[in-house]
């Protein structure tokens, strides 16, 4: 269920709960703590009582006038918590005693004796005895004569007022308590969004980015604790996702060695180019460019220098190619161009150049070592109204095998059949 | 014979009553004793504090058992018994157990002019001028002490011992 709640509702719901758990641990404390100073402060009262008292019945048990100690026990009703009060000789004999009024006898009786069972187990060992139980307290004082223990005088007072004070304390404390809570829960709406803006922000980010896979999303925020570490430690990662797609990127669609587009991507470009001049009704110039005898330049010079030739050849065709040509590399030493919204005219003389280029000029290979080189062109150049990447491929392919057998160092032009 | 039986009759009314129990008796003596805690006496440097008993001693050995090794005011106690009234010398308490009224007055009086506390069962003893009238109704302690005539004596009786006597503050000495 505490599961399934917005960490909103948990943050409101946990400050609540500390709040209450402060208060009632604190609300118990300070209640024991009462009740505690409470007890003591009327086992002192009575105490003091206790001794005043006995000090006055002194002559009166002295003198055995149990009419006069009646008469100083008297006064006790003044203080309504007094239950009775009893007055024994030193052979134990009931001497006087003062029952609180409206007392019954039985009542008084049974006061008597719990106060005896209560007192009695520990008379012998003090001279002076206290004791509290929850509804009662008892106080036990000797009457002394000369330094010598002539009776003894027993108060029992009951804990009504400190259980009243303790009941009040706990009704105000309950106010006191549901009040504060009350207001924390007023404080903790406002104080949760402090916690909880910064984690709503990475949220909507997180999910921006899964619905849009754009990782250049960056959550910005101005705060300088973790949740800043937070933050940046999620930008950061998607900085890092973003390198690394592009990496990949790049990985997927270049050829290695020669930097230019690798064949898928280039069929896939091509794919694209088509359909735009499909939908513009352009033409689409496809050149296909094979190396001639670069068998024999490997055989005779080595894999590294062929490598080189086919880096210079890519670096050549990049700088012959127009800016929004594609250049690719679709095989061992054959290479692609696609000329968008180009002509027959156009591609032909696009390829002518590169073929130019090749013919007057050599590629410098180890230590002042050159090689020359020429390519043979296929060319062909169609507005692809219904034609597929396969068909001008086929036609250009066949334009570069004309190219071939016709001697090399050639452009043959195709046409789509 | 009708001399004989009124002057029998008069003996009895005057005598102070002696039938009390054992217990009365026993409590009796141990008064004696606690009153002397509540009574400031005129200043006397005496080495003991006396009891005298005039006339009958009620008590028989039960004071000397009492009060052996007792003290009253830091002094230890002396009995003495006496049967006249100018035997009775340097005392502190005179217990008078007098029969006739003639001879309790006469031992009041000496009491008063040497700052003696009387003490007796005798019907009208304090108001006669004894300072301590102790009598035992059913089971309870009557006290009644003539503060004027202790004051007169010089003696001082403490607040306690009032507050549970009768009190007689003037007229009777």
């Amino acid at each position: 269920m505490f599961n399934k709640l917005s960490i909103r509702f948990k943050l409101v719901v946990l400050l609540g709960a500390s709040a209450a758990i402060a208060l009632l641990i604190s609300s118990a404390l300070t209640l024991y703590s009462t009740y505690v100073t409470e007890k003591a402060e009327a086992l002192r009262g009575l105490k003091q009582l206790g001794e005043v008292s006995s000090e006055n019945l002194r002559a009166a048990l002295a003198f055995r006038d149990a009419g006069s100690a009646q008469r100083i026990l008297s006064p006790l009703h003044a203080n309504p918590q007094i239950v009775a009060a009893f007055i024994e000789d030193e052979e134990g004999q009931a001497f006087s005693c003062y029952f609180a009024p409206g007392l019954s006898e039985e009542k008084c009786e049974q006061t008597r004796q719990a106060a005896r069972a209560t007192l009695g187990a520990v008379q012998k060992r003090n001279n002076g005895v206290e004791l509290a139980t929850f509804r009662h307290l008892y106080v036990m004082q000797p009457i002394m004569f000369e330094g010598t223990p002539i009776g003894t005088l027993s108060i029992v007072s009951d804990t009504s007022a400190i259980r009243v004070k303790l009941t009040r304390y706990i009704k105000s404390q309950l106010m006191i308590s549901v009040g504060t809570m009350v207001i924390l829960i007023l404080i903790s709406i406002p104080l949760e969004e402090l916690f909880t803006r910064p984690i709503f922000a990475l949220l909507t980010a997180m999910r921006e980015v899964s619905r849009t896979k754009n990782y250049a999303v960056n959550v910005q925020l101005t705060r300088q604790d973790e949740f800043m570490d937070l933050c940046q430690g999620f930008n950061t990662m998607l900085a890092e996702i973003r390198e690394r797609d592009e990496k990949l990127s790049t990985l997927a669609t270049t050829d290695a060695l020669t930097g230019l587009a690798n064949r898928r991507h280039a069929l896939e470009k091509m794919e694209e180019m088509l359909a735009r001049a499909r939908r513009k009704h352009e033409p689409l110039g496809v050149i296909m460019l094979d190396v001639d005898f670069f068998k024999h330049i490997n055989d005779t010079l080595g894999h590294p220098v062929g490598d080189t030739v086919l880096r210079e050849i890519a670096r050549a065709l990049s700088g012959s190619a127009r800016e929004y040509d594609l250049v690719a590399r679709i095989g061992g030493e054959e290479f692609l161009i696609l000329c968008d919204n180009a002509d027959q005219e156009t591609t032909r003389a696009v390829a002518e150049r590169i073929r130019a280029r090749f013919e007057d000029s050599v590629i410098d290979y180890g230590d002042a070592q050159q090689v020359r080189v020429t390519v043979s062109l296929g060319v062909c150049s169609e507005v692809p109204y219904e034609l597929t990447v396969e068909q001008l491929l086929k036609a250009a392919d066949a334009a570069l095998y004309q190219a071939k057998e016709s001697g090399r160092n050639r452009v043959e032009m195709g046409r789509v059949l | 014979m009708r001399r004989l039986f009124f002057a029998l009759l008069l003996v009895l009314i005057s005598t102070p009553h002696l039938h009390a129990s054992d217990m009365e008796r026993r409590l009796e003596a141990v008064f004696l004793g606690r009153f002397a805690n509540y009574i400031e006496l005129p200043d006397r440097s005496r080495s003991r504090f006396v009891i005298t008993l005039i006339d009958d001693n009620p008590f028989g050995g039960m004071l000397d058992q009492i009060y052996k090794d007792k003290t009253i005011h830091g002094k230890p106690i002396e009995i003495r018994t006496t049967t006249r009234v100018r035997e009775i010398g340097k005392t502190d308490i005179l217990f008078i157990t007098l029969s006739t009224t003639a001879a309790r007055q006469e031992a009041i009086d000496y009491a008063q002019r040497n700052g003696i506390v009387t003490i007796s069962e005798a019907r009208g003893f304090a108001e006669r001028g004894g300072i301590i009238q102790l009598n035992f109704v059913g089971q309870k302690t009557q006290i009644k002490i003539n503060y004027a005539a202790a004051q007169k004596s010089g003696i001082r009786i403490g607040a306690p011992l009032l507050s549970i006597a009768t009190v007689l503050r003037g007229g009777e000495s």
